[in-house]
């Protein structure tokens, strides 16, 4: 295997799961921040408390002030953010008090009924779409392309000394380097099932019948806050996965994500 | 560098209007239709089983947030509240072999139950608070619903500035739960107005929209779908879950 050479790198298990996910988390993230805009404040309490609030984000004409405001508060620190958060586009052309604008939720209109459709449906096909990864990758055997190995475990300190520009080769490693495979794995098996399971410690419903899913996350307004700090954490990953794609040569990576085929770079490895 | 900077602007407005348009017009494709799927699924799955956790005394809101509308505007209503709800009866009747009504001395004479449990709101927030109310089981037992029998449906004596009147509704499973009260008190005193005197729904199991205030009449059924318009609910009607367990 030499630099420039086309070798068949994604498993039709990886891509599908792959897109599958990210059609998933696009719906979640939009239609969830139509949610959040409902009661556009967290409490970390079990019910709501507003001398325990980590974060609200409001809109309105404050005494004194001439024109609308759309203000955020974060751990009692206040910030003026009007247009971007609090007072924002109401998804027709107009702007209202609203936590998220109308461009990123969905529907982009205030509706908290369809964000709810769109949200539930989702979870299920996220949470669906997980475990057919993984059924599928143990059948086939594709899941071992994450697991770290002996040579993984060695390579970490290398492997991120290399990122930091302190080391000049990666040290050797498969298809995906150790630090890829650690961030796989924490995202599909920490990240994900912690997203999962603290949307549904938000309900009722599970509330009656696995109270201890809800007190572990301490409460059900704990919850929402985790529930809102887990998918902060999945846009870092996405931030940072998106950089990487397009750092390490865009085009060849969404084909071989699509088809399956790349094209070899220096330094890149094959195999597990 | 102005130049750039109004460049960038006007592309990122164009791009989020452009956002906003696509997942509007997602919203109205028959994509929608498909996802109200979801709710099935979410009845199955999750349903009503097992116990809402219960509260200790301290943890009580005193001053418990009025969800939906607060007192109603019908006259009917505010004659009935102007006298003390002297003269409401709770009526019980549809697909049952012993038709009930109930005046207010007579409900609060039966076996009640206190729960300490939190109300979850649809829109997010949640308090809690100390009922006090007869176990619907109590009443469906005494008006012995027919065989065909599904639904328990809630009529309340609220309408709202559209003309739309309150209603809720229940399947047997859901009404018989342990949990389930036709609530009389809230912290200790009577309901207000505000929070659904003189008799409100409690279910703890779903979100608050189910636990219909001002309950009037209780209508057992083999189906909802001609009341309102035909979703089950008030808010059901407007795009909201039956199944609001979730």
């Amino acid at each position: 295997m030499k630099t420039g050479e086309r070798v068949y790198r994604h498993s039709i298990v990886a891509r599908a799961s792959h897109w599958l996910w990210t059609i998933a988390m696009l719906v979640l993230v939009m239609s969830g921040l139509q949610i959040f805009n409902a009661a556009p404040y967290l409490d970390a309490s079990d019910k709501s408390d507003p001398a325990k609030r980590v974060l609200s984000i409001e809109g309105g004409t404050p005494t004194g002030a001439s024109a609308p405001l759309g203000r955020t508060t974060l751990f009692g620190h206040t910030f003026t953010t009007t247009g971007i958060l609090g007072y924002t586009s109401d998804g027709a052309g107009g702007q209202v008090a609203r936590a998220f604008p109308g461009s990123i939720t969905l529907p982009g209109y205030q509706s908290l009924a369809d964000g709810r459709r769109w949200h539930f449906f989702f979870g299920w096909f996220l949470t669906l779409a997980l475990f057919a990864y993984v059924i599928a990758g143990l059948i086939r055997k594709d899941i071992r392309e994450l697991w770290l190995t002996k040579r993984d475990i060695a390579g970490l300190i290398p492997m991120q000394l290399y990122y930091l520009k302190l080391r000049k080769e990666p040290p050797p490693h498969g298809k995906y380097n150790p630090l890829q495979k650690v961030t796989y794995l924490v995202v599909l098996f920490a990240m994900m099932p912690l997203i999962v399971l603290s949307g549904l410690a938000l309900s009722p419903g599970v509330d009656a019948i696995a109270g201890p899913l809800v007190s572990a996350f301490g409460g059900r307004q704990f919850a929402r806050l985790w529930h809102f700090v887990f998918m902060s954490l999945f846009i870092v990953y996405f931030v940072t996965h998106m950089i990487l794609v397009f750092a390490t040569g865009a085009w060849n990576n969404v084909r071989s994500m699509v088809t399956g085929w790349y094209r070899l770079h220096d330094g890149d490895g094959v195999g597990v | 560098m102005k130049r750039r900077l109004f460049v960038a602007t006007s592309l990122a407005t164009l791009g989020a209007a452009g956002c906003a348009r696509v997942s509007n017009a997602l919203n109205e494709s028959p994509i929608h239709g498909f996802l109200t799927s979801a709710e099935k699924w979410n009845q199955a799955a999750i349903g009503t089983r097992g116990l809402a956790k219960l509260y200790a005394d301290r943890d009580i809101d005193r001053d418990f947030r009025v969800n939906g509308n607060a007192t109603p505007t019908d006259s009917a209503y505010g004659a009935l509240a102007q006298n003390g709800f002297h003269s409401y009866t709770l009526i019980v009747d549809g697909a049952v072999d012993r038709p009930q009504h109930f005046t207010l001395p007579q409900l609060r004479a039966m076996p009640l139950q206190t729960q300490i449990t939190r109300h979850d709101c649809v829109e997010g927030w949640s308090a809690i608070g100390k009922w006090r109310g007869v176990p619907l089981a109590t009443i469906l037992a005494m008006a012995q619903p027919k065989t065909d029998a599904r639904f328990v449906i809630f009529h309340c004596l609220d309408t709202d500035e559209q003309g739309a009147k309150y209603y809720e509704s229940l399947n047997l499973h859901q009404a018989a739960h342990p949990q389930t009260l036709l609530a009389l008190d809230l912290n200790d005193k009577p309901l207000d107005t505000d929070h659904g005197a003189p008799v409100r729904l409690r279910i703890p199991t779903q979100l608050g929209y189910k636990s219909a205030k001002w309950v009037g009449r209780i209508e057992l059924a083999s189906t909802f779908k001609a009341v309102g318009n035909g979703a089950g609910g008030y808010w059901e009607d407007q795009g909201y879950e039956w199944y609001a367990g979730i």
